[in-house]
């Protein structure tokens, strides 16, 4: 082992988390990406404006959420009979059963973690676009980071869609107000997933963390 | 790149990465958690191969009742029809919704298996030290980890219809026991890319 390098050449080095390769920091232009030499990982991908974007589109996400999940996504209308459901509603009914295992699955992956993940975002942004740094900040961050390919918005906006195709002619369907939010909240969910630049957060929160 | 040996990592400069932040600490001066973001630092993840094989075998296991035993239940005009989700891909093939049937074949079925042998496959590469293909086998690992929510897909749906397809005595839907055993398989791949840690393919 050689000499422990000092932290101001350590700044300077990134390792690979795919392959343990030690890469030269380098200077991007948002939208440009670093990929490990060895095993092709992405090592960095700045955004352009990553705290306002992801501000504004957790704020957004945040508003529509209610609405998303409370409003019936669609009726559907067969031989008179009517009936309508929120996403909340399926949730719930799952719950119900006698399947509470996946009931609690369902409301952990598509309400619970969708929005604490908003919530932390939003949190996150905020704090560090006032230059603020609460001790939690760190914490937020790590939170966000671990639930973040545990909230499923996109992959039950396929499920709806799926859920359409397979009921369509059977019955008459109307969408109603939840669905254009839910749309909506799925689309502004993964924004701001794909605008925020972790290495950019996690910068700025040691700098705060120095001062 | 001839001799691997050479090549500058992490461990050989004795510097710890944390697995939640990414910076770079010194294992002599690490004091066990990160100093920026608070998380524990280990060289790599802790029993890494032991708990993703672990995982592996579980998802194995629970994927026979997952695709065995009845998914979804419909009950029409007072019978009841189950069916297993190979079922209602069949449905819709002969319906003649080829897209929807593969839409649900894919990630039904073949995400699922491609995420237990893909991580068999990886295991069994560090375990024998197979060295060959490594930049594939990242690769490999990389999309299975992508792909792995997307197989909750059929418990949405199934949680969708149950709500929406409800009209009194005429039609009602709702999970069989398969579901419960189909969100486990879900789960357990997911947990295994997690505890997995792909810097040891390139240290077998």
């Amino acid at each position: 082992m050689t000499k422990s390098p000092s932290s101001q050449t350590l700044e300077q080095v990134i390792a690979c988390p795919g392959c343990d390769l030690l890469v030269g920091r380098q200077h991007l232009n948002p939208g440009e990406k670093l990929y490990c030499p060895r095993c092709n990982e992405v090592l960095l991908a700045p955004k352009k404006n990553s705290i306002e974007r992801s501000l504004a589109l957790s704020l957004t996400g945040l508003l529509l959420f209610p609405y998303a999940m409370f409003l019936p996504i669609m009726t559907l209308d067969t031989m008179g009979l009517k009936n309508s459901g929120s996403i909340f509603d399926g949730v719930i009914s799952t719950m119900a059963t006698k399947h509470v295992f996946v009931g609690i699955i369902l409301a952990l992956t598509s309400i619970f973690f969708p929005l604490i993940k908003l919530a932390l975002l939003f949190l996150v942004s905020l704090n560090l676009k006032l230059k603020r740094h609460p001790k939690t900040l760190p914490l937020m961050m790590r939170s966000y980071i671990h639930l973040d390919e545990w909230g499923m918005l996109e992959v039950f906006m396929i499920g709806v869609l799926v859920t359409i195709i397979k009921i369509h002619h059977m019955a008459h369907i109307r969408y109603d107000a939840g669905f254009f939010c839910f749309v909506g909240l799925m689309l502004v969910a993964l924004c701001s997933s794909a605008m925020l630049d972790e290495d950019n957060y996690w910068h700025l929160i040691e700098e705060g963390k120095r001062r | 790149m001839n001799n691997p040996n050479d090549l500058p990592t992490g461990r050989r400069q004795g510097l710890l990465l944390c697995h939640d932040c990414h910076k770079l600490v010194p294992a002599a001066e690490s004091t066990g958690t990160c100093p920026r973001c608070g998380a524990a630092l280990h060289l790599r993840k802790p029993n890494s191969i032991n708990r993703t094989w672990a995982l592996v075998v579980t998802a194995a296991i629970l994927s026979f009742p997952a695709n065995f035993l009845p998914i979804m239940r419909v009950d029409f005009l007072g019978t009841a029809d189950l069916s297993t989700i190979m079922d209602g891909i069949i449905y819709f093939f002969k319906e003649g919704s080829y897209g929807i049937g593969a839409v649900i074949l894919t990630a039904s079925i073949l995400v699922p298996c491609f995420k237990i042998i893909g991580m068999t496959l990886i295991l069994l590469s560090i375990h024998f030290r197979w060295q060959s293909w490594l930049r594939h086998k990242a690769l490999l690992f990389r999309i299975i980890e992508f792909i792995g929510r997307w197989s909750m897909l059929d418990i949405f749906v199934i949680a969708l219809l149950q709500v929406l397809v409800h009209f009194q005595n005429l039609t009602t839907i709702a999970a069989a026991p398969a579901a419960p055993y189909f969100a486990g398989v879900v789960l357990a791949t997911m947990f295994a890319a997690i505890t997995f840690d792909p810097r040891l393919l390139w240290e077998a």
